[in-house]
């Protein structure tokens, strides 16, 4: 899946589900600093991406370096998908 | 004006009629009875009162040896009588919930007065060219010309904290007297503000106990005092018992000294996951005082919602006010008049999380994250179940990781809250301009801080805070007096005695958060006195049903429906039209099992907000019993 697939599609799920106008996310700031979700949201967002890209996400991926804005968590879905392929 | 009032004081009501002034009063009757009625007046002075001072007897007494003479055992006219010996001077020596006017006859001189933590409401407008008193808002509504307008910038500043703050409302030109404040205005002046007493200000004075033994002594018999004086009624005084340590303490005190006549009051509910029926049961069984109890059901909370609203008179965050409200209904048709409850003690013994979320940040700021400091988060909810699991820990990391940079300004816990509840200016109508900014929101927070607030500790500095927001714009007001006073029912806060504040404040911080233990002090001063299941039990903050409420079937209620109905929202102007309807999409058809913080207060505050001015725009006309008339002064 390529990146601007997952992108689009976790902006659909956070637009649908966190009530935001999609404008008004930025692609690389927090999503909990910037407000749009709270702490079962992140949660909600994990659930999220196993499920749509049947990924299994590990204890130690919870990470600002992984889930610190839409743009990390793009690139580590798709690190994770890479993995799972190769 | 004053006929809005009478659900606060069904018992009798008089005026009084000066050229410059005009007073009105309801009155709910608890000392002296006979003799009791207000407006009252000198030779040289009239008063209007709402409250209690609980210790009127000491202050009689020592103005009697100062020569002073009284012609009833009434508590109002010994605030009178201080006030025309010491003047605004004496207002330090009261012990109580209060606010009152004075109107000086001679010098033609109005004193407005609050209490120290602002149970009591005094609200003030000014409009065309002349100042308005009165404790509920709502009282306004039938000046000429004259309509509540929400200030949406106040709108989100209350979503925000809980509260506004320097003395705003949600409304425009409404304001109130501070807590702890009074203010005097002379005919053609300014009004003029002093304050009498701040949170924080014995520090220093009071003697500190070196031992958790000798601080659990010394509280208790601080507690117990502070009960006493507030069992002084001519009237029944029950107490309310959620289950929890606080209102266990207070009955467990009340009981001890009030043999006769004495209730316990609580809410169960329907819904299990709300439900504290068994510990309220436990305590009542062990003080042996019988239990009157009220079943709240979502239908219950969505059929009375709307005649709440109308006294909490601003938007609120969730529904647990309701159920008090229907509880102080029942309390009324027991005889009872009086209850005594468990508010403050959290604010003041460090029982909210912020307390616990603060002091891990501390620590994790100062070791780092390599090591244990963010492995404590998951003590911070154990109830919660994605806390202790370790797939979601990290999770939790992450969002707490966030607060590192800025939990030590001067919103201190509240840094959390505010992130959270920022979401609501997303849903506010993009017309009205309104945005939500941190730092204008610090400015205006730096600017009605103590002098001496940053060299208190961080957890001194959050208990501040939680009292001027959380307890005042919410817990005292929306969930207290206008709950209880809806039905003519006056609620008495032991642990708000301003002795007992000023102690707490001045304990070090490991005698009330110790480690994670909550109410340190308390539960050591109390064990084997209230059952331990009650003491050690995890702290389940009381709740009520909150969104599911209000959707049957996976369907929006009817009153919901038509006040979050494109229609009204645009009518109101608010919110946004698009938004609101978006987030009930949400929710129509599949509401999960379990709905978030963020969700319920969403859903809540916008509902709330529509109601609220629903009724700002549609008045009730009430009209007071003449038969009930006791004062009729005129000074014309």
């Amino acid at each position: 899946m390529q990146t601007d697939q997952i992108r689009d599609n976790l902006l659909d799920f956070l637009v649908r589900n966190f009530v935001v106008e999609r404008q008004d996310i930025d692609l690389d700031k927090s999503l909990v600093d910037e407000g749009v979700i709270d702490s079962l949201g992140l949660i909600e967002i994990s659930a999220h991406l196993e499920k749509t890209h049947a990924i299994t996400i590990e204890p130690s991926d919870m990470s600002r370096q992984n889930f610190g804005s839409v743009t990390r968590i793009v690139e580590f879905v798709a690190r994770k998908l890479a993995k799972t392929a190769s | 004006m004053t006929a809005p009032l009478q659900h606060r004081g069904p018992d009798a009501w008089g005026t009084y009629l000066a050229p410059e002034v005009a007073f009105g009063q309801t009155r709910l009757s608890i000392v002296d009875l006979s003799a009791g009625h207000q407006p009252m007046a000198t030779e040289r002075s009239v008063i209007v009162f709402n409250g209690e001072i609980y210790n009127h007897i000491e202050l009689r007494a020592e103005l009697e040896a100062k020569g002073v003479s009284f012609t009833t055992h009434c508590d109002t006219e010994v605030l009178l009588r201080l006030f025309e010996t010491e003047g605004t001077a004496g207002f330090s020596k009261l012990n109580g919930q209060f606010v009152f006017l004075i109107w000086d006859r001679k010098t033609k001189t109005l004193t407005a007065v609050r209490d120290r933590y602002g149970v009591r409401p005094l609200f003030v407008l000014h409009h065309q060219g002349r100042t308005y008193f009165s404790s509920e808002m709502k009282s306004f509504d039938g000046l000429p010309d004259f309509a509540r307008r929400y200030a949406p910038e106040c709108v989100l500043e209350h979503a925000t904290l809980w509260n506004t703050l320097g003395g705003r409302t949600v409304y425009q030109g409404i304001r109130c007297v501070e807590a702890g404040c009074f203010e005097v205005f002379r005919p053609g002046t300014e009004s003029q503000r002093g304050r009498y007493y701040e949170i924080g200000q014995e520090l220093g004075r009071i003697d500190v106990p070196k031992t958790i033994e000798d601080a659990s002594q010394h509280f208790t018999g601080l507690l117990q005092d502070a009960v006493d004086l507030r069992l002084r009624s001519d009237v029944p005084v029950g107490a309310y018992l959620s289950g929890g340590i606080d209102s266990s303490v207070i009955a467990h005190l009340t009981k001890k000294n009030k043999k006769e006549n004495f209730r316990t009051f609580s809410v169960g509910f329907e819904d299990s996951a709300f439900d504290e029926s068994h510990f309220q049961r436990l305590v009542s069984d062990q003080i042996g005082s019988p239990l009157e109890s009220i079943r709240i059901t979502n239908e219950s909370i969505e059929e009375n919602f709307m005649e709440a609203i109308y006294h909490t008179e601003r938007p609120i965050f969730r529904t647990a006010p309701i159920p008090l409200y229907l509880l102080a209904k029942r309390v009324r048709e027991c005889g009872f008049r009086v209850v005594l409850t468990g508010e403050g003690a959290d604010e003041i013994l460090y029982g909210y999380d912020s307390f616990k979320e603060l002091r891990i940040l501390e620590q994790w700021k100062r070791e780092g994250a390599a090591t244990s400091a963010p492995d404590l988060l998951k003590q911070l909810y154990p109830h919660l179940r994605h806390f202790s699991d370790p797939k979601y820990f990290g999770m939790m990391q992450v969002y707490y990781e966030g607060f590192l940079e800025d939990f030590d300004n001067e919103l201190c816990g509240l840094n959390i809250r505010v992130s959270n509840n920022k979401i609501i200016a997303n849903y506010l109508n993009r017309d009205l301009g309104v945005e939500f900014d941190k730092g204008a929101l610090l400015e205006r927070l730096r600017a009605v801080l103590p002098a001496d607030f940053s060299q208190w500790s961080l957890l001194q500095r959050n208990s501040y805070l939680e009292i001027r927001t959380l307890l005042d714009g919410y817990l005292l007001s929306s969930q207290g007096d206008r709950m209880s006073l809806g039905h003519g029912i006056e609620g008495r806060y032991p642990f708000l005695d301003h002795r007992v504040v000023e102690a707490a404040f001045s304990y070090p911080d490991d005698f009330k958060l110790k480690g994670f233990s909550q109410k340190h002090v308390l539960r050591e001063a109390f064990r084997g006195k209230v059952p331990n299941e009650i003491l050690d039990r995890p702290k389940h903050p009381y709740n009520a049903p909150d969104l599911k409420a209000f959707f049957r079937n996976g369907v929006l209620t009817e009153r919901a429906r038509h006040f979050l109905s494109e229609k009204v929202v645009s009518d109101y102007g608010l919110f946004d039209t698009k938004m609101v309807a978006r987030f009930l999409r949400k929710f129509e058809g599949k509401i999960p099992d379990q709905v978030g913080y963020r969700d319920n207060m969403i859903m809540i505050f916008m509902l709330s907000a529509q109601i609220a001015q629903f009724w700002a725009r549609s008045p009730k006309t009430i009209y007071l019993d003449p038969a009930l008339k006791r004062v009729s002064l005129c000074d014309y």
